[in-house]
């Protein structure tokens, strides 16, 4: 390892460090000042989200562990960004609870730093390493709110269903290592292919792989954990559970598929049933949905059903259109939840969908982003959701699987129900006719300057990527097509 | 220079719609909407004016404009301006200006929210009017359907919510499936040419096999007759007309289901002229079935806004009665008659929204004799009502008679069950101007005459009536060159043989 390929991991140092001294100096900053750690977070990942921005020259092998170029930094990237939206998002939050010290921003960085390593890692070793930084990370912050058993039950179910999976996929990594005897992800994956398909190890060693990506993306049928952790968890650790873990998770799921395309046609029929599935059930199952976070919940099933129909086309037509999707459905639901964290109170978070009605003329900027967000998770334009659906439906169709499109084309229609359900409470529900009306008497907090600065973030991403987004296609493509992972 | 205007056109009014959701002052909002509805309807006039008719044929649009727009998808911004999308852009425009006037009392909650969604729309029903993109038209034929959407739930009356969701699911669940099929055609297109593009024209050729074709232009009939909407799809319409504020009903009937029948003759039948010819039978079955069926339930209504809405379905099946059979008169005259539905049943929605205004109520048995409190109103409704029913003279007889004398020369047998269709309509109409207008005055209260304002929004609309009526030939000028290009292009797409249109 020379000095320019440590020069190289830098954003991934800066993440990693910066999580680091945040923690350590922290016990030395008085607890007046303590709040400011959160801002002083979010600064450290941006400074990283920009490191691999602007990173140059690109590094394809530092050590055979991780690779510092197009498709890694734009995961880093993007990785960073989550960070520094969810801790912005979080400053109003963190300060009506009794959560965030200075441990909160930095197990965010530390989530942000294993979702970076995870999007880069060109070893097995490395994608486990960044697979389970992240999830420690998560469990923590998913139960840091110890005053609600709510959060407990949630880092609890996260910590159980989290380790089951991360033994299979460890033994699907040492069953693929005993089958090629590489640590790299594109020799081994190629090694596994024998005349034309996978053989009896490949297979056995991918279905353990799949047990461990379908959890941490949470397609059906390890779907399970989702609801219960999406509601008990602190808003916005699930804002970083729901986009940047689910993304970086998929990346590095997507690296894998695109090593080699000679063994995929073993594994479609595994993946195309659970892609119809997964957008089936996320869309049904959010249809009965009263409380928002568990719609949320369904739907981010639903929405990872819809990145995995382009990943199952993806070595026919390229990762472009899948890693599009993931971008797409961070703002979304980095949005989303950004909203749910600023509407909820000292006590609990924002629950019941009633709780949002007649919200739209009251509080206008929050209401207008939450719309926004659904409005584009529904896929109708002109918001980046319909950009990104459109690409999967078109990815899928010109890879021959017209019927998953179909599919998908049917749930989306049962999707727009419950999206604009919500809609309908914060525009078309007036305040009076609520049948509890001192339970809506209640003032929701108000917003603060960070949080507003990451919605309209957010807000501005979905319509110009819906609007424009002929730029960061391109982008993307550059760091997916054509052999680029 | 000209080309340039009709992007101004189109994103002048979601601008203004925008820039003035915050608005806190009302009277401002309502003067900056009328001005912004009265300048788009200006320019969308000095087209009409300006632009000589030697200009119109097909191939060659009166206004283009293409720029390269997303080009991993090969998706142009590309709007055409012909004979057909002019008289349509200028009746939307008209009846956007009115709506804004409609409303002006009427709405009294929310009012810069209002008129920026009724503002947005009008870009959506403009780019939708305007694009020769399949991807530019999609994103355009869903951005018109939100504001309505809001319109609906949010300034409606009675099962408003209910209303404005179905209008949602229904219209959604059509248009994403006309979306795979704008997929399928498109990956087609591109594998047999390597060219991927969205451009109409170019898709236009594209030989699709049988079956596949089959699939495709189902999906794009199905998308599209929820629009207009066709018999058995037509269940959203009624709920939302009757719950919709006077503005929404008038952009959704005016406006809004013409979308469906333009996007029939634009896009569905030149794009799978084999596929649509297997599909006749369908088309004219139900065609007739709506004509009969919306006569008999409208009959039975009690609701004037549930009956004018009721008549929609029953125009329109005539309309797309015309453009199934596909030739020079047919078309014509549906395209006249699209333009006429919008005068009269726009004027008749406005009318509904004034009575609504003066006696709370839009229970036909509650009105009767109005003739003697409000000539001025009851005249101008008599009129409406005459011209819906197509007496001759007024607008809706050259558009009627004109298809019918296309059907006729197709499929006699079709043009007398057609014409049978249209006697039905005298019987609900006449009742309903015999109710109201005449009979025992059963209001007691006091029942106003038209003010200025509402003068000065039926005046035009009614001047209209007359002068399509007494010379149709100011629209059929406009449109006739394109619609000898849409048959022709048709007809030599199908092969000689099956499977071509009649």
């Amino acid at each position: 390892m020379n000095g320019q390929s440590l020069f190289a991991l830098l954003p991934l140092s800066i993440l990693g460090i910066g999580s680091v001294v945040l923690l350590l100096g922290g016990a030395f900053v008085p607890s007046a000042g303590r709040k400011s750690l959160t801002l002083i977070g979010a600064v450290i990942a941006l400074l990283s989200a920009f490191a691999a921005a602007t990173y140059s020259p690109e590094v394809t092998d530092v050590a055979g562990f991780v690779s510092v170029a197009g498709f890694g930094r734009l995961i880093t990237a993007l990785a960073g960004i989550v960070a520094f939206l969810s801790l912005f998002l979080s400053t109003g939050y963190t300060g009506r609870r009794p959560l965030g010290m200075e441990e909160y921003p930095s197990l965010a960085l530390f989530a942000a730093f294993g979702m970076a390593l995870l999007g880069s890692a060109i070893s097995l070793l490395g994608v486990f390493l960044g697979l389970e930084s992240m999830t420690l990370a998560l469990y923590i912050l998913l139960a840091s709110n110890r005053s609600d058993p709510l959060s407990g039950e949630a880092g609890l179910k996260y910590l159980i269903l989290g380790a089951a999976s991360t033994a299979f996929f460890a033994f699907g990594l040492s069953l693929i290592y005993f089958a090629t005897g590489t640590l790299s992800v594109q020799e081994s994956m190629r090694g596994l292919v024998s005349s034309g398909g996978l053989g009896p190890l490949g297979m056995a060693g991918w279905a353990m792989l799949l047990v461990g990506f379908g959890f941490k993306v949470s397609v059906f049928p390890f779907h399970l954990w989702a609801p219960d952790v999406y509601e008990g968890g602190p808003a916005p650790v699930v804002a970083i559970l729901s986009t940047g873990s689910k993304t970086a998770a998929f990346a590095a799921f997507l690296r894998f598929a695109l090593a080699s395309t000679d063994g995929w046609g073993s594994l479609v029929p595994v993946l195309w049933a659970m892609a119809a599935l997964t957008m089936a059930y996320g869309n049904i199952a959010a249809l009965t949905q009263d409380n928002v976070k568990r719609l949320l919940a369904n739907s981010s099933i639903a929405q990872m059903g819809y990145v995995l129909v382009a990943l199952i086309a993806a070595p026919v037509s390229g990762g472009t259109y899948a890693v599009f999707y993931l971008i797409a459905y961070t703002a979304m639901d980095l949005g989303a939840f950004g909203v749910v964290a600023a509407f909820s109170g000292k006590d609990r978070d924002l629950g019941d969908i009633e709780s949002l009605r007649g919200l739209g003329f009251v509080h206008p900027f929050r209401s207008l982003v939450l719309a926004a967000c659904f409005i584009s998770l529904a896929g109708l334009p002109p918001t980046v959701g319909f950009i990104g659906k459109f690409g999967i439906f078109y990815s899928a169709v010109k890879a021959g699987y017209v019927y998953l499109a179909v599919i998908g084309i049917m749930t989306a229609i049962i999707s727009v129900y419950y999206y604009l359900r919500v809609v309908v409470y914060l525009y078309m529900r007036p305040i009076e006719e609520s049948p509890s009306p001192a339970a809506q008497a209640h003032v929701m907090p108000r917003l603060d300057m960070a949080g507003a600065f990451a919605l309209a973030v957010v807000l501005a991403a979905i319509v110009t990527l819906g609007v424009l987004p002929g730029w960061a296609l391109n982008l993307v493509a550059s760091v997916t097509g054509n052999g680029a992972l | 220079m000209l080309n340039a205007s009709l992007t101004f056109l189109l994103f002048m009014p979601l601008a203004a719609g925008v820039s003035m959701l915050f608005e806190k002052d009302d009277r401002v909002v309502r003067w900056i909407s009328l001005l912004i509805t009265s300048a788009a309807l200006g320019i969308s006039l000095m087209f009409f004016f300006a632009l000589s008719p030697s200009y119109f044929s097909f191939g060659r649009w009166l206004l283009h404009v293409d720029i390269p727009w997303i080009d991993s998808f090969g998706a142009h911004y590309s709007l055409g301006l012909d004979g057909i999308s002019l008289v349509l852009v200028v009746l939307s425009t008209l009846l956007f200006m009115l709506s804004v006037l409609a409303s002006w009392h009427a709405v009294r909650e929310r009012v810069a929210f209002f008129h920026a969604m009724l503002l947005v729309m009008e870009t959506g029903v403009l780019g939708v009017f305007l694009a020769t993109d399949l991807f530019l038209f999609y994103l355009f034929w869903e951005l018109m359907l939100i504001p309505m959407f809001f319109l609906i739930g949010v300034w409606g009356h009675g099962r408003r919510v209910y209303s404005a969701v179905k209008f949602l699911i229904y219209t959604i669940s059509g248009s994403l499936l006309m979306l795979l099929a704008i997929i399928g055609l498109y990956v087609i297109h591109g594998r047999q040419t390597g060219q991927y593009t969205f451009a109409l024209d170019a898709l236009t050729g594209t030989q699709v096999s049988p079956t596949v074709g089959l699939w495709l232009f189902a999906a794009f009939l199905i998308g599209f007759a929820v629009k207009v909407p066709l018999f058995p799809l037509h269940s959203w319409l009624p709920d939302a007309h009757t719950d919709a504020p006077t503005a929404g009903s008038v952009i959704l009937a005016g406006i809004l289901l013409k979308t469906g029948t333009y996007g029939l003759l634009r896009f569905g039948f030149p794009l799978f002229p084999q596929a649509a010819a297997v599909f006749l039978p369908v088309i004219f079955s139900v065609c007739l079935i709506g004509l009969f069926y919306a006569s008999w339930i409208a009959y039975a209504q009690q609701d004037i806004k549930r009956l004018v809405a009721y008549s929609s379905i029953s125009h329109l099946a005539l309309v797309v009665l015309g453009i199934a059979v596909w030739n020079d008169a047919a078309l014509a005259g549906s395209v006249l008659q699209m333009v006429n539905h919008g005068i009269t049943t726009g004027a008749l929605f406005i009318m509904v929204g004034m009575m609504d205004e003066r006696a709370h109520t839009r229970d036909i048995n509650a009105f009767g004799g109005i003739w003697s409190k409000a000539p001025a109103l009851s005249a101008f409704l008599l009129l409406f009502i005459l011209s819906s029913l197509g007496l001759p003279g007024l607008n809706n007889f050259a558009g009627e008679f004109l298809i019918l004398v296309g059907v006729f020369r197709a499929h006699p047998y079709l043009a007398a069950a057609a014409f049978a269709g249209i006697v039905t309509t005298l019987i609900y109409l006449l009742r309903l101007a015999q109710k109201v207008l005449f009979g025992p005055a059963s209001h007691d209260g006091e029942f106003r005459d038209l003010s200025f304002r509402e003068t000065a929004i039926l005046l035009p609309l009614a001047a209209l009536v007359l002068i399509i009526g007494l010379y149709p030939n100011i629209i059929l000028r406009k449109i006739e060159g394109p619609v000898r290009g849409l048959t022709t292009i048709v007809v030599k797409a199908a092969p000689s043989g099956g499977g071509r249109l009649p």
